[in-house]
């Protein structure tokens, strides 16, 4: 009898499904600053009581891991798979402030360039061996001698050396200042030395050896990766669940599906537009939380008029960021950026817009006119695109891909969109990811593009890897990052101060002043930050979401009596 | 007969080879790096440099063919790119899969089109034809992942009857057996009806029908038996499609086959996986294909393959 009424409850919430989809493009565009749910369990769920021990979380990412080998992957997904049996000397938290982990505490030398860390005691690798300085020390000079990915967030460290059992000391040549950010990142988490010497770097591809509170139990690739409970876990009393699966879904709507059907306890990446569905049903927790990613077109600075700052600038005030977020992102999908480069949370950030205006660039077709009259470009003719006067109109090429970050192919086109409202005639060129990666890794005199549509990503939340990567003159591609072939000295001046800083007032200054150039210069065009999403089953508690693209879930625990109550079971 | 068969086998061999060489010869004159893509957008030189270095990119070009033909003629298909792990037992479990879902659509799409292909071929131009025609002509303009994704709206989501995905047990199988067999089915109706309306015109079939013969030993025995072939022909094709990869019910349902490997790893570039996945599903398709054709003599024994 209470099967028969689920049925038919079930049958009713179809029609309101069907409705709904009918309804939902229209909500999309109706939909304004609508109110997204916060981290903090809302008043409509049940109230979290005792932390409950036992169950199995099932959780999904959008794509392959390739490799579990932190030396060799640099991937999001295999990263947030390998947290659950890694862990790494200093952690983030949502605050986005470093925290201990497996190291107690931390100082560093007069000269700042020799940072000393004492390490947990009672720690031991899944394989039994132990946790300690020689273990650690192994890691980070093996990182070196063997180029792992992660290398660059290290530059400038000449050793690492075991001080005593339980005592590690990082040896630099300049004070670097982004150290604790930098050894917070999921890559350079530690594995164990021992199984690495004893089995190789390939094995280590596909077996999970950490200090974790789970261990690999089995893995078959591009589908399953289940977790076991580590009862020898250093923290007592954890973690609660017994075991973790993660499944690999790619397809976004087999994700929401799984979720409400409750084959899933959670999911990453849900579409945007499926949120007001999704946040309306009580079984489900939504979370959405700004990332450090933010969204921007590279300039080529090679090709005129893209050397001009005045077109660059005009350029910027052209797009609608708020249409961008309305159109793409159902406008809880992303962010109207408040500075350049950097998100709010992110260390050293400074809100950088105008007094009254709600992002940096603020829509102005007007402006935008303006300064390309300002620069030479004007409507001669009559016929909508603007020329010099020569007569030549400008026609730029702009790069982009499908897929490759939610919402890029759209904001390609409406890109293409606004720059034809001031006259300029873009032309769309969208890649397959390799493809995209082999054409824009080029140097200045063989790269074919004008326009790239890209997005940054701040993994340790810290400004120094943009710095140093994006925006400095000794980090063209295909050295660094910077496809815009941009040089400033005064960039580079503030991005070496900012680099060896260790006093935090002054960096944030130095931060500041780098910020206030990119607004000046407008090396590219600045474009609103990612929102990332987060569904959860309600009977699942303190699984969390940061803005780094992390999703940790180790120390979550299931409602089980919530759990069966809601119809779910395995 | 038998020498058919044995010629069909042997020339897999010198099919397989030159499949991998031209495989290896595409995957390095398109653009795209493998090394790129693992490291991401905002890596340094330093660091893809470190990566193709580590898995082996760097190598030269015949150093690579030759290391890998080598390798295959023993039987050893290589390793992944990324994981290591050896291509044979990520590729092997995918086409098992992949084959189970083809033979039931397959299957299920047979029996379903030859009941109602026959049927509107007997019932030829009245309301029951049309309405045939019609729902036919639905299935097949309507794409895989509209029918997939409703069906998973429908049945797993609401009426939580069945999985969304994936391949736990024997109900896994219901929603993509039934998405794909569907479409599959709706193309071969029009054929099976077609051929039958073909075969039922014949003179013979006024003859039997003189005879005295019952509607359905007409029909079934005779008529059918005479309108396979082209239908044999088309169930091959058919079958030949959804082995190579059903890409899209694989994703709509995360069935774990062929189609989505083979996808990720062009997309990754992960060579060795893609060469080993295409060689084992050519050497499938060979075998379907002479599957087919032994079938043919059996039907139609004048159907001859010796050379005049």
């Amino acid at each position: 009898m209470q099967d028969a009424c689920l049925r038919l409850r079930s049958l009713w919430r179809l029609v309101l499904h069907i409705r709904s989809l009918l309804a939902a493009s229209s909500i999309a565009l109706v939909s304004c600053g609508a109110p997204v749910s916060k981290d903090a369990p809302s008043s409509t769920h049940p109230i979290a009581s005792e932390p409950q021990y036992g169950g199995e979380l099932i959780y999904a990412l959008s794509g392959e891991t390739y490799s579990l080998f932190p030396g060799r992957q640099p991937g999001s997904n295999a990263q947030d798979a390998w947290l659950y049996a890694l862990e790494g000397l200093v952690e983030i938290n949502e605050s986005n402030e470093i925290v201990p982990w497996l190291a107690t505490s931390w100082e560093f030398s007069e000269d700042g360039r020799n940072a000393t860390f004492q390490l947990r005691e009672g720690v031991s690798f899944h394989d039994g061996t132990p946790f300690d300085a020689e273990a650690v020390a192994f890691v980070f000079n093996e990182a070196f001698d063997k180029q792992f990915v992660h290398v660059h967030m290290l530059e400038g460290l000449q050793q690492v050396t075991a001080d005593s059992e339980l005592v590690v000391t990082f040896h630099f040549e300049e004070p670097f200042a982004a150290l604790l950010s930098n050894l917070s990142h999921r890559s350079l988490v530690i594995f164990s030395p021992t199984a690495y010497r004893e089995h190789g770097e390939e094995w280590m591809a596909t077996h999970l050896v950490g200090t974790g509170p789970f261990i690999q139990e089995r893995l078959v690739r591009g589908e399953v990766l289940e977790l076991v409970k580590n009862d020898d876990y250093w923290q007592e009393g954890k973690p609660y669940l017994d075991r973790v699966t993660v499944r690999i879904v790619p397809e976004v709507s087999a994700r929401s599906a799984m979720l409400e059907a409750g084959e899933l306890d959670r999911t990453i990446a849900l579409n945007d537009f499926d949120i007001p569905r999704l946040e309306a049903d009580d079984r489900i927790r939504i979370r959405v939380v700004p990332s450090t990613r933010q969204f921007y077109v590279a300039l080529n600075h090679t090709v005129a008029p893209l050397d001009d700052p005045k077109v660059r600038q005009a350029f910027n005030y052209a797009i609608d960021k708020v249409g961008i977020v309305q159109s793409v992102f159902a406008g809880t999908g992303a962010l109207l950026s408040k500075a350049p480069v950097l998100s709010e949370g992110v260390v050293a950030f400074t809100d950088m817009r105008r007094p009254g205006e709600e992002t940096i660039f603020a829509y102005d077709l007007e402006r935008a006119r303006t300064l390309l009259a300002e620069a030479g470009f004007v409507d001669n003719d009559g016929d909508g695109t603007i020329e010099d006067a020569s007569g030549a109109a400008i026609s730029l090429t702009l790069f982009a891909r499908r897929g490759a970050t939610k919402g890029d192919d759209k904001i390609a086109q409406l890109v293409q969109n606004m720059l034809a409202e001031v006259g300029v005639d873009v032309e769309i060129r969208y890649w397959e990811s390799s493809a995209f990666g082999a054409a824009t890794n080029l140097g200045p005199d063989d790269a074919q593009y004008d326009m790239v549509l890209l997005s940054w990503g701040i993994p340790t939340a810290d400004p120094d890897e943009p710095m140093m990567m994006m925006t400095y003159s000794k980090a063209w591609k295909p050295i660094g990052a910077n496809r815009m072939f941009y040089a400033s000295d005064e960039v580079d001046r503030l991005t070496v101060l900012a680099h060896h800083e260790v006093d935090p007032a002054q960096r944030k200054e130095w931060v500041r002043l780098w910020m206030v150039e990119l607004l000046d210069d407008a090396p590219v065009i600045f474009l609103p930050t990612l929102s990332l999403t987060l569904g959860t089953r309600s009977y699942v508690h303190d699984d969390r979401i940061l803005s780094i693209d992390q999703y940790p879930a180790r120390f979550a625990w299931i409602d089980a009596q919530e759990m069966a109550r809601q119809g779910v079971v395995r | 007969m038998l020498r058919l068969i044995v010629v069909r086998v042997l020339f897999m061999i010198p099919a397989g080879l030159l499949l991998v060489s031209f495989l290896f010869g595409l995957f390095h004159l398109i653009p795209g790096d493998p090394a790129l893509l693992l490291a991401g957008d905002n890596a340094s030189a330093e660091v893809v440099e470190g990566i193709r270095r580590a898995y082996g990119f760097d190598q030269s070009l015949t150093v690579q063919y030759w290391t890998y033909i080598s390798k295959v003629v023993q039987g050893d298909l290589g390793v992944s790119n990324f994981s290591r792990e050896p291509v044979s037992s990520l590729v092997i479990p995918r086409i098992v899969n992949t084959a189970q879902l083809a033979f039931w659509s397959m299957g299920f799409a047979m029996i379903v089109s030859l009941a109602l292909g026959c049927t509107s071929a007997m019932y030829w131009n009245t309301k029951i034809d049309k309405i045939i025609t019609a729902i036919a002509l639905l299935g097949i303009c309507t794409p895989v992942f509209v029918s997939g994704l409703f069906a998973i709206f429908i049945f797993s989501v609401e009426l939580r009857l069945l999985p969304t995905g994936g391949l736990d047990s024997w109900r896994s199988f219901v929603l993509p057996v039934i998405t794909l067999g569907a479409f599959q089915a709706a193309v071969l109706t029009r054929m099976v009806r077609a051929s039958m309306v073909d075969a039922l015109g014949q003179d013979y079939i006024e003859t039997a029908r003189a005879k005295g013969l019952s509607e359905q030993t007409v029909v079934f025995k005779h008529a059918l038996r005479n309108a396979l072939l082209p239908i044999l022909t088309l169930f091959g094709l058919g079958l030949g499609a959804t082995l190579g990869g059903s890409v899209v019910t694989e994703t709509i349902f995360t069935w774990p086959g062929l189609g989505r490997m083979m996808v990720e790893s062009i997309l990754s570039r992960d060579l060795p996986v893609t060469q080993g996945a295409l060689l084992l599903f050519a050497f499938m398709f060979i075998t379907i294909n002479l599957a087919v054709d032994v079938l043919y003599q059996t039907i139609d024994p004048r159907v001859s393959y010796e050379p005049r």
